[in-house]
């Protein structure tokens, strides 16, 4: 028996952000956009985006997105009926002349099913790409976070030993193995912070 | 722009009309009347309407909730998938509940579990307060779960202190489970001070208005001499009863009908208060 707890499926406007960026990405990212010239895309897309998750997540009829969005119903139409696979060809160079679809549309829609295909598209938190984390030093301490989860604090030695082995600690340009941390740092470590300070501080030394 | 139908346009729309089981006798109590050769004969349902929006009403301590788990099981046991959104009683007590009923009707439980999807919002202010949030995630468990009835108990929770929103909050409901073609079954709970065969019987504040059809639970406390010569009960006592209020979508039996809540937790129908009373007298 599966139970909700919190409201779901309600944040139109985060969905529509995420599919927004989603589709950025497939096009190549931003700074594609800027050297095209295509930045006039962008307006399509956000409303494409809306169109795609209040049609597919709020279950919106076409009138009710035009309304909602100060467009015609035949727009709303076009961009949720759009063949994304014909825009793809389009966008990626395969096709000479531009389709019939409505080009923002269908690289919304590729953008929600790959959002919906991964489950990213329901999560709430803000996550960081890999360069982002890699730049900002913090892909040690995500590893830690994500393999401790469920462990029981206060840990020991012999725990955090077995769930964390492996793991590259990087601080200040400086590389460690998180091995050699454990043997440096005091126990009983209290909880999930406690711990990547006390490496951070081992590190450090 | 204006929007018409010709009549016969709507022929495809029209939903089919069959009976959604309860697992209690309520279930030959609608029916619909089919003529064969000359003559017109009464079939009963097997249910509740498909995709009729019903209203289970009565004081406390009647039966609804009962009788709404028990629909739940029935259905769910039958390989349909059930959203039960649960505003009075927190989602795990509700696990508990469902579980002794599945095992007093003989139910498959890891059949019933795995179809029934829950929202639990007696734990959640957000969704019992705020009902755009809570009809945003019954949308959400319809589409990604695929249910096919949504069962709520309460309704009344929903506007429990602001009942001048209470058409509203019904109105929003009852056009949202339309939409989503779900049968609904919103449990409404009645003051004691609303008379049983009164217009706020069917769940007050002109709701019954709204859906498309009222279930009235009521009991009686035998307690004078006469209450004990008429239902042939020692004082004391509780006498339960059933009757279908209305329903625009079908025809339905119209009598009084006694029922009891069995040892094990379970609505069972006897008989029509009428003949109860007969045979008591003989």
């Amino acid at each position: 028996m599966e139970i909700i707890a919190r409201p779901k499926g309600g944040n139109v406007d985060r969905m529509a952000e995420k599919v927004f960026m989603k589709s950025i990405e497939i096009l190549g990212g931003l700074k594609k956009l800027v050297e095209y010239r295509n930045l006039t895309w962008l307006p399509s897309l956000a409303e494409a985006a809306y169109v795609i998750v209040l049609r597919n997540e709020a279950l919106k009829t076409y009138s009710e997105i035009a309304r909602e969005l100060g467009i015609t119903e035949a727009t709303a139409k076009n961009i949720a009926t759009a063949d994304e696979m014909k825009v793809l060809e389009y966008v990626r160079g395969g096709l000479e002349e531009r389709p019939k679809e409505h080009v923002a549309g269908g690289i919304a829609k590729l953008a929600y099913k790959a959002l919906k295909e991964s489950g990213e598209l329901d999560v709430d938190e803000v996550s960081l790409n890999d360069e982002m984390t890699e730049i900002l030093e913090i892909a040690w301490a995500v590893q830690v976070l994500s393999k401790i989860k469920g462990l029981d604090f206060p840990a020991g030695k012999e725990q955090l030993g077995e769930r964390l082995a492996g793991i590259l600690v990087k601080v200040r340009g400086g590389e460690y193995r998180i091995e050699e941390l454990l043997e440096r740092i005091d126990y009983p470590v209290n909880g999930p912070s406690e711990l990547l300070h006390k490496l951070k501080m081992a590190a450090s030394s | 722009m204006a929007r018409y139908y010709e009549l016969k346009e709507l022929e495809t729309k029209a939903p089919k009309l069959f009976g959604i089981p309860t697992g209690t006798k309520l279930d030959d109590m609608f029916y619909r009347i089919e003529r064969e050769g000359d003559r017109y004969v009464r079939k009963p349902l097997g249910g509740i309407p498909h995709l009729a929006v019903m209203n289970i009403t009565g004081v406390p301590d009647t039966g609804k909730s009962v009788f709404a788990e028990q629909f739940a099981v029935t259905q769910a046991n039958n390989g349909y998938r059930v959203l039960f959104v649960t505003v009075e009683s927190p989602a795990n007590f509700l696990y508990t509940a469902l579980k002794q009923k599945a095992e007093a009707m003989g139910a498959d439980f890891s059949r019933v579990e795995e179809n029934i999807v829950v929202i639990d919002a007696a734990e959640s202010d957000e969704l019992r307060e705020n009902v755009r949030a809570l009809i945003d995630t019954m949308a959400y468990a319809i589409r990604e779960k695929k249910t096919s009835n949504v069962i709520i108990d309460s309704i009344t929770g929903l506007y429990e202190h602001k009942e001048v929103m209470a058409r509203q909050i019904v109105r929003q409901v009852f056009n949202f489970l339309k939409k989503f073609r779900q049968t609904g079954i919103l449990v409404s709970q009645k003051r004691s001070a609303q008379a049983s065969e009164s217009a706020e019987a069917a769940g007050g504040l002109a709701v019954a208005h709204i859906v498309d059809g009222t279930i009235v639970l009521d009991k009686k406390l035998i307690e004078t001499r006469w209450d004990v010569n008429l239902y042939g009960l020692p004082l004391g006592e509780v006498l339960r009863t059933v009757r279908i209020d209305g329903c625009r979508l079908t025809a339905h039996d119209s009598k009084t009908w006694v029922f009891e809540i069995t040892e094990t937790g379970l609505v069972n129908i006897i008989s029509p208060l009428s003949d109860y009373v007969e045979s008591k007298i003989r």
